[in-house]
C-alpha cells in the first residue's frame, strides 16, 4: 500500500495561511532590523562632541581692537571689524568652498576660486553663492568679547562698546 | 617480511617531497587537454577562470588588458599600503613627520610611498580607460547590464579611495584639497551639510577628519572595493565571458546536439532565471546536461566542438602574467624616477594660491568655479545616473564586440563627448588655471 507523497506546502490559492502571515512578519522583522542597524550606524558616526576648536570663544578686551581695525583671526576663521564704538565679527570662511578669505583693500578676497566680497561681506564677484555670515558677538561679564559662531546675525548689526 | 618493513619507512621518506607536493598540487604540469582542464579548476587561484576561453577575449587590441591592469594596480596598492601602515600614524601632530621619516629613515620608505601614490593615480586612469573600452565595444549590452553597473560603482569607490588617501600626508596639498572637496559635498541638496559634518567629524578639516579618512581608506573602502570586484569578476563568467562579435558565436550555435554529452541525472545548478524557466517546463525527454553549470550565452560546451576557444592553460594565464609583469614594471620604473609630491606641512592660515584638488577632480573643480551646486553636485550626479542607466535604455545588440561599431555611432559619439568634455576640463583645471583661479598660460 503506497500512499502518494503529500506536497510539503499545500496549495491554498490566495487564502491567508498561518505560514504566510508568519513569513510576512519575519520578513518584516528582518528588514526592519536591517533599517534600524543602518540608522544606528549613521547615528553612531555622527559625533555628539567635537574635539576641535569650540564655536564659542573669547577674543580679548574691546580695547585690543582700535577703531578702524580689521583684524583677521585666521585660526578662528573670523575677522573682527571695529568702526568707532561699533564692533562686529565676520566669518572669513569663503561661502564657496571653505577656503580662508584674506582681508583686502576693498573687503575680502578668496585665493581658491577668486570670490570677492566688499567690506561687509557682500559678494562682489566670483563664484561665491552668498555673503560672508556675521557672527554674534557679546560682552562677557569679565569684560571680554565673546564670539558665538553657532549664531549668525544679520549683516550690519554691530555690538556697541 | 623483515626486508619489507625495513624498506617501507625508507621508501616513505624518499617519497615524502613528492607526496607533499602532490597533496598541494593535484595535477602535474599538463600535457593533455584533460590535464589543462583539471589544472584550471583544481587550483584555487586559477579556478576563477573558465577552462576554455574564446580567442577574441585574448586579443590584446580588443581589451588592452585594462581590467587586469586596474586589478593588478589595486593589488600593488594593497601590498604597499599595508607596508606603509606599519610606519604611519593618523594624527595631525605626527602624520607629516612620518612622511619625512619615510623619506629619511625607513628602508625603501620613499620607494614604497612612490609606488603607492603612482599606482593610485594609475588605477583611477586605468579604471576610467577600462570603462571607455567597455562602452566603445558595446560590452554593456545584455546580458552584461548589471556588470556595467557594478563597474560604475567600482569607479566611484576607486575615486573615493583615492580622495580619502589624499588627506593622509597632512601637507598643504592634502589639507586644501580635502577642504575644497568636502565643501563641494556640502552643496548636495537637503543632506549636504550633514554629509560634510559626518565625513569630517567636525565643522572643519582637523584631527577627526584625518582619523575618519584613515579608517575609510585602510579598512572600509578596500573591503567594499574587494567585494564589488569579486562580484564583478564572477559576473564576467556568469554572463558568458568577455563580449565578442555575434559572428563569433554563430559558429558555436550550429553545434549539433548529438555531439553534446548527455547525462541522466538531477538538474544542474541554474545559473539564470531563463535556465530555471526552461527547466520548469514539462520535460518530454529526460535530458540534463552534465556540465559545470548552465551559463547564459552559447559559451559553455562539452566535448570537442568546432569553435574558436582555446584552453585557459596556458593561453589566458600567460596573457595575465604578461599584463601583471608590465604593470609592475611600469609602476617600478615611474617610482624610481619620480618622487611622490610632499608639500609644506599644513598651515591653516595660508591656503596655497591656487588650491588645487588631485588631477582627476580638477575637471570637477573647473566646473565648480562656474557654479558650486551645478558644477560640483548637479552635473556629476546626472552623469553618474546616466552611466548607471545606459545599459537599460540602450538595448540594441547590434555592433557588440567591435570597437567603434558603425551601428553604435550615436551612443559612441555621446560617450566620446562626455569623455572629451571631462578631459578638456581636467586639462584646463590642471594647466590653465593660476592664482585666484584665473586663466594663465602654461608656457
Amino acid at each position: 500500500m503506497k500512499s502518494p507523497v503529500k506536497p510539503v506546502v499545500e496549495e491554498t490559492g490566495d487564502a491567508v495561511t498561518r505560514r504566510r502571515v508568519l513569513s510576512w512578519f519575519s520578513g518584516f522583522g528582518l528588514f526592519g532590523s536591517l533599517i534600524i542597524t543602518a540608522f544606528s550606524n549613521l547615528i553612531f558616526i555622527k559625533p555628539r562632541a567635537t574635539y576641535g576648536q569650540p564655536n564659542r570663544f573669547s577674543i580679548g578686551k574691546p580695547e585690543d581692537f582700535p577703531s578702524g581695525a580689521r583684524v583677521s583671526l585666521d585660526t578662528r576663521r573670523v575677522c573682527i571689524v571695529r568702526d568707532g564704538d561699533k564692533i562686529a565679527a565676520i566669518s572669513t570662511t569663503c561661502t564657496h568652498l571653505g577656503c580662508i578669505v584674506s582681508v583686502s583693500e576693498t573687503g575680502f578676497s578668496c585665493p581658491c576660486h577668486g570670490s570677492r566680497y566688499d567690506q561687509d561681506g557682500t559678494v562682489t564677484g566670483g563664484p561665491a553663492p552668498r555673503a560672508l555670515p556675521w557672527y554674534q558677538i557679546s560682552l562677557a561679564p569679565n569684560g571680554e568679547l565673546e564670539i558665538d559662531k553657532d549664531t549668525e546675525i544679520e549683516q550690519g548689526s554691530y555690538l556697541r562698546v | 617480511m623483515s626486508t619489507q618493513s625495513a624498506s617501507s619507512p625508507w621508501k616513505t621518506l624518499v617519497a615524502l617531497p613528492e607526496t607533499v607536493w602532490r597533496s598541494i598540487f593535484r595535477n602535474p604540469l599538463p600535457s593533455s587537454d584533460l590535464g589543462r582542464a583539471s589544472t584550471s579548476f583544481t587550483n584555487f587561484f586559477l579556478h576563477l577562470h573558465p577552462v576554455k576561453v574564446h580567442r577574441n577575449s585574448l586579443k590584446a587590441t580588443y581589451t588592452f588588458g585594462l581590467g587586469l591592469v586596474s586589478f593588478f594596480l589595486f593589488f600593488i596598492l594593497v601590498v604597499t599600503g599595508i607596508l606603509l601602515m606599519f610606519y604611519y600614524v593618523p594624527s595631525t601632530s605626527q602624520a607629516y613627520d612620518r612622511m619625512l621619516d619615510l623619506r629619511g629613515t625607513v628602508a625603501f620608505g620613499i620607494f614604497l610611498r612612490n609606488m603607492h601614490r603612482w599606482s593610485a593615480h594609475g588605477m583611477v586612469a586605468a579604471v576610467f580607460l577600462h570603462m571607455c573600452r567597455v562602452f566603445l565595444t558595446g560590452s554593456y549590452k545584455p546580458p552584461r547590464e548589471f556588470n556595467w553597473v557594478l563597474g560604475v560603482l567600482l569607479l566611484l569607490v576607486t575615486l573615493f579611495m583615492s580622495f580619502t588617501g589624499y588627506l593622509l600626508p597632512w601637507d598643504q596639498l592634502a589639507f586644501w584639497a580635502i577642504t575644497v572637496g568636502t565643501s563641494i559635498a556640502s552643496y548636495a541638496p537637503v543632506f549636504g551639510k550633514e554629509i560634510k559634518f559626518i565625513l569630517l567629524g567636525d565643522s572643519t578639516v582637523g584631527q577627526e577628519a584625518l582619523l575618519r579618512f584613515y579608517v575609510l581608506h585602510v579598512a572600509v573602502l578596500p573591503a567594499v572595493l574587494s567585494l564589488l570586484a569579486a562580484i564583478h569578476f564572477w559576473r564576467i563568467r556568469k554572463d558568458g565571458g568577455l563580449s565578442r562579435p555575434a559572428e563569433e558565436d554563430a559558429l558555436t550555435a550550429k553545434v549539433p546536439t548529438s555531439s553534446v554529452e548527455v547525462v541522466q541525472g538531477p538538474a544542474v545548478v541554474m545559473a539564470t532565471s531563463a535556465a530555471a524557466a526552461e527547466a520548469a517546463k514539462p520535460v518530454l525527454e529526460k535530458r540534463h546536461y552534465g556540465i559545470q553549470g548552465l551559463v547564459r550565452g552559447p559559451f559553455t560546451k562539452v566535448g570537442n566542438v568546432p569553435d574558436r576557444s582555446v584552453f585557459a592553460w596556458p593561453n589566458l594565464f600567460m596573457a595575465e602574467l604578461v599584463v601583471f609583469l608590465i604593470t609592475v614594471a611600469g609602476v617600478l620604473c615611474v617610482s624610481l624616477f619620480f618622487n611622490a609630491p610632499l608639500e609644506e606641512p599644513v598651515n591653516i592660515m595660508h591656503p596655497p594660491n591656487p588650491a588645487k584638488a588631485p588631477w582627476y577632480f580638477l575637471g570637477l573643480q573647473e566646473q565648480v568655479s562656474y557654479s558650486a551646486f551645478w558644477g560640483g553636485v548637479g552635473i556629476p550626479t546626472i552623469e553618474v545616473l546616466l552611466l548607471l542607466i545606459v545599459p537599460y535604455i540602450d538595448r540594441k545588440v547590434a555592433g557588440v564586440g567591435r570597437w567603434f561599431a558603425r551601428e553604435r555611432l550615436l551612443a559612441n559619439s555621446l560617450f566620446m563627448t562626455f569623455v572629451v568634455v571631462n578631459v578638456v576640463l581636467i586639462i584646463i583645471g590642471t594647466f590653465f588655471r593660476g592664482p585666484n583661479w584665473e586663466f594663465v598660460s602654461p608656457w
